[in-house]
């Protein structure tokens, strides 16, 4: 996947109903490389929270992934906001293209979205 | 009329449903669950029955009767119903909560992310849409006021909400 003298990040995705944040880490996750949120949105603007926002965040910490020296992005998702068929969220598909077409390579796409469980738990595959 | 009390475990939905006042019978879905057996096996990592929601449907459809259901349920949101409340809980809070039920410190932990990502809110609005949820905050507040809530809903009181809550930052 990754060529010995490419050097290689990753993006943790948070997609929540109202909110994206995007962290870019080293490859440990111990060393934060660029952060971008798209804001509190509680009774703001919903645009805030709109694929375009998260698209826009992306495009700002492509750049600064760039000036790091990082080739490539490995993509942790954590929450519904990427994943649902109705999108609610802002949506970690939008981020993933963005990074993409600002000229970074993606790696792994990993989905480790908490679930809810009390004695019971929803069946794989459903809702996401 | 069929109302499904949802959220996060930890929010509170057995609580307040036990006080809510109404002529809904109150279906605790966890016990049917186990009592009826309608699982599809075990979640050994996470100690819980993966929930089979064609028998749940089914069970739901016999039982149905002139006064409608109340269902408390974390799974309440993926079934058939008019209104669904959606409980909601700051995530800190909710551990704390589900910690002094005597959960252990991982389950209360990814419940506590769940809620902190909106998962089950997420869920309700992809399903229901937004004009059939209503999102209850239960931090700092008492169980009663929470019924009282509920019971606003049931009436037909209360507005439709989403997304009211922004609790990223517990992450
Ligand atoms: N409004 C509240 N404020 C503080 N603690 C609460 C409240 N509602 C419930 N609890 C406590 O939190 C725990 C979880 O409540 P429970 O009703 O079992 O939640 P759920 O059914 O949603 O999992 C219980 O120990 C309960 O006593
Ligand atoms: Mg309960």
């Amino acid at each position: 996947m990754s060529d010995n003298d490419e050097k290689w990040g990753i993006a943790h995705v948070h997609a929540s109903f109202n909110n994206t944040i995007i962290t870019i880490t080293d490859l440990t996750g111990a060393e934060t490389i660029a952060k971008s949120s798209g804001g509190t949105v509680v009774k703001q603007n919903r645009d805030e929270s709109s694929p375009y926002a998260a698209m826009q965040m992306a495009e700002t910490v492509a750049d600064e992934v760039k000036a790091a020296g990082i080739d490539g992005l490995h993509v942790r998702v954590r929450g519904p906001g990427g994943n649902l068929q109705q999108n609610p969220g802002p949506g970690a598909q939008a981020t993933i293209r963005a990074l993409a077409r600002a000229g970074i390579e993606i790696g792994r796409i990993e989905d480790v979205t908490p679930i809810p469980h009390d004695g019971t738990r929803a069946p794989k595959g459903s809702g996401f | 009329m069929k109302v499904a009390v949802t959220g996060t475990p930890g929010t509170g939905k057995t609580t307040a449903a036990e006080l809510v006042e109404t002529d809904l019978e109150v279906v605790h879905l966890n016990d049917v669950i186990r009592e009826e057996g309608l699982d599809e096996g075990t979640d050994e990592e996470r100690d819980s029955l993966f929930a089979d929601f064609d028998a749940i449907r089914e069970w739901l459809a016999e039982r149905e009767d002139d006064n409608g259901f109340l269902i408390d349920s974390h799974l309440a949101h993926h079934f058939d119903a008019d209104r669904v409340v959606v409980l909601r809980c700051h995530p800190e809070q909710l551990e704390g909560r589900l910690v002094e039920r005597g959960e252990a410190g991982k389950k209360a932990r990814e419940n506590a992310e769940s809620e902190a990502l909106d998962v089950i809110l997420s869920e309700a609005v992809a399903e229901h849409g937004t004009e059939s949820v209503y999102e209850i905050d239960t931090t700092d507040r008492t169980p009663t006021d929470v019924s009282a809530d509920i019971e606003a809903v049931i009436r037909g009181e209360r507005a439709p909400s989403a997304g009211t809550v922004d609790y990223l930052d517990y992450l």
